[in-house]
């Protein structure tokens, strides 16, 4: 990408908001509210201005701070200001809007069969209920490997299988799992299938949130940490990966001295660079990390457009969401964006061909993303606080467990949960 | 002698290393071809147990395929039967109920029904499968026989085993029935645990397709070659590939030959791995396994372990004692050597104490010291450290030259040569400067390139060729000296004693002729006269610089000598028409501490000198400036200056050498020495002082002489009040000499006014007359422009009266202006320069009587007449001439010829016999001084105021001295000056008179 092209795409944003509606006074106008930054994204800014164009119906875009924007939307909830949509990710702070109470349910909707599964189902809460309409970008995470430093092996199909690969190529001197101790976000693909999986996921994570367990009482994380602890004893992270960071997993990886990292697929088009291997070079598979047994993926956090349920023009704004569900608007509105499909009509979009590889993969193991969306007081960084201190060898694999824990609830305290 | 001792000195310290290390290379070799022996040994031990494992594996595994299909196939029969159970034959069990029993019996994981299109159905979860097979059943149907293949069910690899049968089953209308095992489940066949767990072995294809593996997780690979890649270069994978193609094509079905193997070592990332592949005689199958050499061999390695911790134990006995050995001898050699080197450190640093030569050493690259002597400190004054830190430190001792030699030029030294020269150092403490021949060797020290300076001291041989030189030259000069000073006095005595020798001819011829003898006698006298100090100053030249003279330090006054010395050059200058002045600067002090003759006879010459050599008409200054003063001691500056014909810049400079004229055709004209100045020059030395001249041919010169005295403190100046003075008016056209008189005069409590012309002077005396202020004195110059002194005191005295004292100030001879100042009412005469103390003395009798004219002292002239000497000498023409004198001068005179004779007759005369004693010095019997001192101790009435004045050729100041010491009154020189005679009687007799005594 040019330098000067993100900035060329945040001021035509910027226009596109003014003209759609950014000023608009119009008392028929839809509010929309979002976060400043979720409203400038390309395809979000097409996709208002197509619906103005198409119908002719006015939209009053309403952006707030990011660090507002909790707060703010929730004040502007209980008043006459309230907005008609209001955008949301499916997590933990989501709670806090009493869903149940102010927004619409589309169990019903028209387009709920056109969303993808892994979309629906981050989009559903426990009890089975479509909250909103995914209108958002969206990717894989998984294990990305070297096609050709893995010749000779196979998709491992067993976490033992997996683990024996590791140590074949290691005895091969390769070293089979860029995880740098700065990166923070790799555990928690491994933690999604222990709250994710029915029927004692979403149990387990309620009783966590509920603070009636805490990680030590669930096995699958000392599991998974466990096999984390192993695996940088064996040397599967390689050697000096406490040293190394975000910036350290391109070259690691292009160079070929590193055989897989945990990531996601359209980091092969924003971070890395081609060296002795190129992105071609790399095909995805599950991330194994002992909590399933075939392995994980994680899809995409999803920004979801939710309709207000005391809205007077809740009508129409069921109508702009069918409108955003129809694949002629929405591939207009993603046209040449690079992200995973959220709706299966969904043909514009760019994709990469590891996802599309592993499609039938994806389509088996893919999992929401739980651990971070909807754990309260998970930190992705506080956790690899933990990991890092049991990788230096200050603490054991219980104690790593209970830091990881304790750090959870500091943080939820720390942000107002009543936990 | 034994033969140990009769070898050669290299030999010894070479044969023990030599034999040393022939034994650890033969220990070496022997360990080399053992452990190579061993490492194939092992290898072929390697190798057979391997072969030996794995075809118990192949076999095993071949009886676990046939095992299987023996399964499928009772299976088989059963489950066709089944299908006809209710009807045929009564079984209790139904088929699903006897799979399962099968299924937990034999440990499969599930049993699949097969038809032609590679469909399958799942007996376990009961269920088509949602895509064919990939492998196999093709195979089975083609061949209608058992099969072994592996397949993907879902995502789990599985091997299978199937059979051909016929039937439907659920629906389903199969063609084969097979049951499939997990890798997990079938590593147990592969005996995965051989070789503690360590080994990978596979079931694989001859391409390398690995159908299952015994590896513990190694369900993922899925082709070995490839894995292989990278571990092992292509063409030895390609060799096993196509080696194992060759093995499974010769093998008999489910019957390998026992010979049918393939066995690869191989070595990766310093691990041993060793490969054995063999057929299992099932299609392209084969069993291969990859296993770390040390685990193969474990038991062989351990003896062989064993073996090598024994042979190095030994090895390490033998070397430790080999070391041990070695040890001794070099500490042996090594203290001997420390020894002789520390003897010669020692040596070596004694020598360096003890000699005065400096060695370096320095690294040709860097310039740094590698070695220094120690003996740098004490000869050079240069810290050791600092010297071996930089060697340019000791430049900074060098003087004129240069120890650090540019780069280039040292580099450009051939080694083996060598480049040297000569240098003066300067000790930096003590300035001690030392002569060293340095000597920079460019030289080869065992392979490395150093410099090696060797500063060799030539400081003695220095001096003594200095001293040498200097004997050498100081003879050659004493040489030069001596025939310059014959040559000089040849001349100069030679020429005087030519004229009184012809004029003495000529007179005798001219006897009877007045005038020309007149003529003759008044040259022959100039000519003895020239002759004579020609003598006197060669005398005190060798006295001078024989270091005999000596200072005679007294009191004396400062306007007395400058009077006596006007006295004595004014006449001169005044012969010449000169104008000659003296002045003061700086208020000097009257009464000093000084030898005053020696002082007298440097300004005496410097002021002939000047008179001398100034034409006629010239102008003289002297002055003396008191130019410092620090309690009783002062410092003065005597100025002679002069307008004559000057000096050229050549002569200046040894105008104070002896013998020194200058060679031109006015200075050839004037007689001299050309001792005077050099005599001058060494009696100002002699007291301390600096002579310097400034002079140019046609301008004059100007001599300096700076001395220091001690001056006398003066007594209270109370008395000018006493005498009721307290104005005073000066009148001199010299402003300088105004304002000097009035610096003099500061303190005394009088007045000074001035000015500068006689008019003024008129004016100011009248003016204050009219005032009723007159002045107490008036002093005025001789000679002024428009009214001169004599004019002015004229008109002062007219319209003032004849009270106020008037007094004229004059550098001249006032006697051809006495008279006429007289009648203009001068009360007196003071002589130029104006003192404090000549003035008070001048002045105390017109305040103590009537103002009147001061008179005259009485002529000398008559002085001797009438009187009776005793003379002593006992040179009879001396005496007789003496005799003669005396008698024109109308004296007489009694003789003694010894002093012992003198005293006698002096001790037998009436008192008031003798009028004085005329004393000779060097006498026989008793000398002058002796009999001094004898008449001083006797008894006689006049024994202590009988004036004794000394007569005699000693001359030196030490002379009059030594006379005055024993009791004389004065010295008078030989030959006897009659002026001077009579001088000095008429003086001492005065004083007799005034009853003042010496």
């Amino acid at each position: 990408m040019k330098p000067y092209l993100p900035l060329a795409l945040a001021v035509a944003a910027s226009l596109a908001l003014a003209g759609c509606g950014g000023k608009t006074n119009d008392p028929d106008a839809l509010t929309i509210l979002g976060k400043k930054s979720d409203l400038t994204k390309p395809y979000m800014t097409e996709i208002f201005e197509h619906y103005q164009e198409t119908t002719g119906e006015k939209l009053k875009i309403r952006s707030v701070e990011d660090a507002e924007y909790e707060n703010e939307a929730l004040r502007l909830l209980g008043t006459d200001e309230a907005p008609d949509i209001l955008l949301h990710f499916h997590n933990a702070d989501l709670n806090r809007f009493n869903v149940e109470e102010n927004f619409l349910y589309f169990n019903d909707a028209p387009w709920a069969d056109e969303l993808t599964d892994s979309a629906r189902a981050y989009c559903t809460d426990a009890s089975g209920n479509l909250l909103g309409l995914p209108f958002w970008e969206s990717s894989v995470s998984g294990c990305y490997y070297n096609t050709k430093l893995l010749k000779g092996f196979g998709i491992p199909s067993t976490q033992e299988d997996f683990d024996g690969m590791c140590e074949s190529l290691l005895d091969k001197g390769i070293t089979p799992i860029f995880w740098p101790a700065g990166c923070s976000w790799m555990a928690q693909f491994g933690l999604d299938p222990v709250f994710a999986d029915a029927p004692n996921g979403p149990e387990t994570l309620a009783k966590l949130n509920a603070k009636e367990i805490k990680y030590e009482d669930i096995s699958s994380v000392t599991d998974m940490v466990t096999w984390i602890a192993n695996a940088a004893k064996k040397g599967w992270f390689g050697k000096d990966f406490l040293d190394k960071g975000w910036d350290d997993i391109s070259p690691a990886l292009a160079s070929g001295k590193a055989a897989m990292t945990f990531i996601w697929d359209t980091w092969f088009y924003t971070d890395f660079k081609d060296g002795t291997y190129t992105k071609d070079d790399f095909a995805l598979m599950p991330v194994f990390m002992n909590t399933a047994q075939r392995g994980t993926y994680e899809g995409g956090n999803l920004n979801m457009m939710m309709v207000n349920k005391n809205s007077a023009k809740k009508e129409i704004a069921i109508d702009f969401l069918e409108f955003c569900a129809a694949p002629e608007n929405y591939n207009v509105a993603f046209n040449g964006i690079s992200t995973v499909s959220v709706f299966k009509g969904q043909t514009t979009n760019i994709q990469s061909k590891m996802v599309t590889d592993a499609k039938s993969s994806i389509e088996k193991y893919e999992r929401v993303s739980t651990a971070s969306t909807k754990i309260v007081g998970y930190s992705a960084d506080d956790m690899m606080n933990a990991l890092n201190a049991l990788f230096r060898g200050e603490i054991t694999v219980d104690a790593c467990v209970k830091r990881m824990d304790e750090n959870r609830l500091a943080k939820a305290r720390a942000e107002g949960a009543e936990i | 002698m034994s033969k140990w001792s009769k070898m050669p000195k290299w030999l010894k310290y070479t044969i023990w290393p030599a034999v040393a290390c022939i034994v650890v290379a033969a220990v070496i070799m022997f360990m080399v071809g053992y452990f190579g022996f061993i490492s194939e040994q092992s290898d072929t031990d390697a190798e057979r147990n391997l072969k030996e494992t794995y075809t118990q594996v192949s076999n095993s595994f071949g009886k676990l395929m046939r095992r299987n299909w023996s399964i499928l196939e009772s299976c088989r029969d059963y489950i066709e039967l089944s299908d006809n159970y209710d009807s045929v034959t009564p079984q209790k069990v139904t088929p699903k109920e006897f799979i399962e029993s099968k299924k937990e019996y034999w440990g499969f994981t599930d049993l699949y029904f097969l038809d032609a299109e590679r469909n399958y159905y799942s007996f376990t979860e009961d269920k088509q499968g949602d895509k064919p097979l990939e492998n196999g059943s093709q195979t089975l149907i083609d061949a209608n026989k058992p099969i072994m293949a592996g397949e993907t069910i879902g995502s789990l690899k599985v091997t299978m085993f199937a059979v051909a049968a016929k039937g439907e089953y659920n629906g389903f209308a199969y063609t084969a029935i097979g049951i499939s095992y997990t890798n997990t489940d079938m590593a147990k066949a592969l005996n995965a645990d051989a070789f503690g767990g360590t080994a990978r072995s596979f079931i694989l294809r001859a391409d390398g397709n690995v159908l299952l593996s015994a590896q513990r997780g190694g369900g993922a690979m899925d082709n070995y070659f490839d894995y292989l890649s990278g571990m092992l270069d292509d063409e030895t994978i390609d060799g096993i590939r196509a080696d194992l193609t060759a093995l499974c094509a010769d093998c008999e079905e489910l019957a390998p030959a026992a010979d049918a193997y393939g066995y690869l070592p191989y070595t990766f990332r310093g691990e041993q791995r060793c490969i054995i592949y063999m057929p299992i005689g099932y299609e392209d199958y084969a069993l291969l396994s990859d296993v770390p050499f040390t685990a193969v061999s474990h038991g062989f390695l351990l003896a062989q372990r064993a073996t090598m911790r024994v042979l190095l134990i030994i090895f390490s006995v033998v070397i430790a004692a080999v070391i041990a050995v070695l040890i001794v001898y070099i500490v042996t050699q090594s203290k001997h050597n420390r020894k002789e080197l520390q003897y010669r450190e020692r040596m070596f640093d004694v020598l360096s104490n003890n000699v005065n030569d400096i060695f370096l050493m320095l690294d040709p690259q860097t310039q740094k010291v590698e070695y220094i002597s120690p003996n740098i400190e004490r000869l050079l004054g240069i810290k050791l450290k600092d010297a071996r830190a930089n060697i340019r430190t000791m430049a900074s001792c060098a003087v004129d030259c240069n120890i650090i030699v540019p780069n280039e030029e040292l580099q450009a030294i051939p080694i083996g040569s060598s480049r040297d020269w000569e240098c003066e150092y300067m000790h930096q403490a003590t300035g001690e400067r030392r002569w060293y021949r340095v000597a920079i060797y460019h030289m080869s020290i065992q392979g490395m390139e150093k410099y090696v300076i060797v500063m060799s001291d030539r400081t003695l041989d220095k001096r003594l060729n200095k001293q040498l030189q200097e004997a050498f030259d100081a003879a050659q000069s004493a040489n030069e000296a001596k025939s310059n000073f014959l040559s000089n006095m040849s001349h100069d005595i030679r020429t005087p004693m030519n004229a009184i020798v012809g004029f003495s001819v000529l007179l005798e011829r001219n006897a009877g002729d007045e005038e020309l003898v007149r003529e003759y006698t008044r040259k022959i006298m100039a000519s003895s006269h020239h002759l004579l100090s020609l003598i006197n100053d060669v005398l005190d030249m060798s006295k001078i610089e024989s270091g005999k003279t000596s200072l005679n330090v007294e009191p004396f006054s400062l306007p007395d000598l400058l009077e006596e010395i006007k006295i004595i050059i004014l006449p001169q200058a005044k012969a010449k028409e000169q104008d000659f002045s003296i002045r003061t600067q700086g208020v000097p002090p009257d009464e000093l501490m000084g030898d005053r003759l020696r002082l007298n006879q440097i300004l005496i010459n410097l002021l002939s000198n000047a008179v001398k050599y100034t034409q006629l008409g010239g102008k003289i200054e002297f002055i003396v400036q008191k130019i410092e003063e620090s309690g009783q001691f002062c410092k003065l500056r005597f100025l002679v200056k002069d307008n004559g014909i000057g000096m050229s810049e050549d002569y200046v400079k040894e105008i104070f050498l002896p013998f020194s004229r200058e060679k031109n055709s006015v200075v050839n004209k004037i007689q001299g020495t050309g001792l005077g100045m050099a005599i001058t020059k060494n009696l100002v030395d002699l007291m301390g002082g600096i002579i310097e001249v400034e002079s140019a041919p046609g301008k004059g010169s100007t001599f300096t002489v700076e001395l220091s005295f001690t001056h006398v403190q003066e007594g209270a100046e109370d008395a000018w009040f006493r005498q009721h003075i307290t104005r005073m008016l000066v009148a001199d056209d010299e402003e300088d000499i105004c304002l000097n008189i009035r610096e003099v005069m500061r303190g005394t409590g009088i007045d000074v006014s001035y000015v500068t012309d006689g008019a003024a002077a008129v004016e100011t005396a009248v003016k204050a007359h009219e005032h009723k202020s007159d002045f107490h004195v008036i002093l005025l110059d001789w000679k002024m422009p428009g009214l001169d002194g004599v004019e002015t005191a004229r008109r002062i005295r007219e319209k003032v009266g004849k009270d106020v004292p008037i007094l004229v100030l004059t550098s001249y001879d006032w006697s051809d202006i006495e008279q006429e100042a007289r009648e203009a009412g001068i009360n007196a005469f003071m002589p130029k320069p104006f003192f404090t103390s000549t003035f008070f003395q001048t002045i105390r009798p017109l305040f103590a009587e009537a103002p009147q004219m001061k008179a005259e002292e009485p002529p000398a002239e008559g002085a001797l007449n009438g009187r009776l000497f005793l003379v002593a000498e006992d040179n009879e023409l001396n005496a007789e001439i003496l005799q003669e004198m005396l008698a024109i001068e109308g004296a007489r005179c009694e003789l003694a010829t010894n002093g012992k004779i003198a005293v006698d007759m002096f001790s037998n005369a009436a008192p008031g016999y003798y009028d004085m004693i005329l004393m000779d010095v060097q006498m026989p019997v008793m000398n002058g001084y002796e009999a001094t001192r004898a008449i001083r101790a006797s008894s006689h009435p006049e024994a202590q105021t009988i004036p004794i004045v000394a007569m005699t050729a000693n001359t030196f100041a030490e002379d009059v001295k030594n006379a005055l010491d024993a009791g004389m009154d004065a010295h008078l020189a030989k030959p006897i000056d009659m002026d001077a005679v009579r001088t000095t009687v008429a003086r001492i007799l005065e004083k007799r008179e005034k009853g003042e005594t010496n």
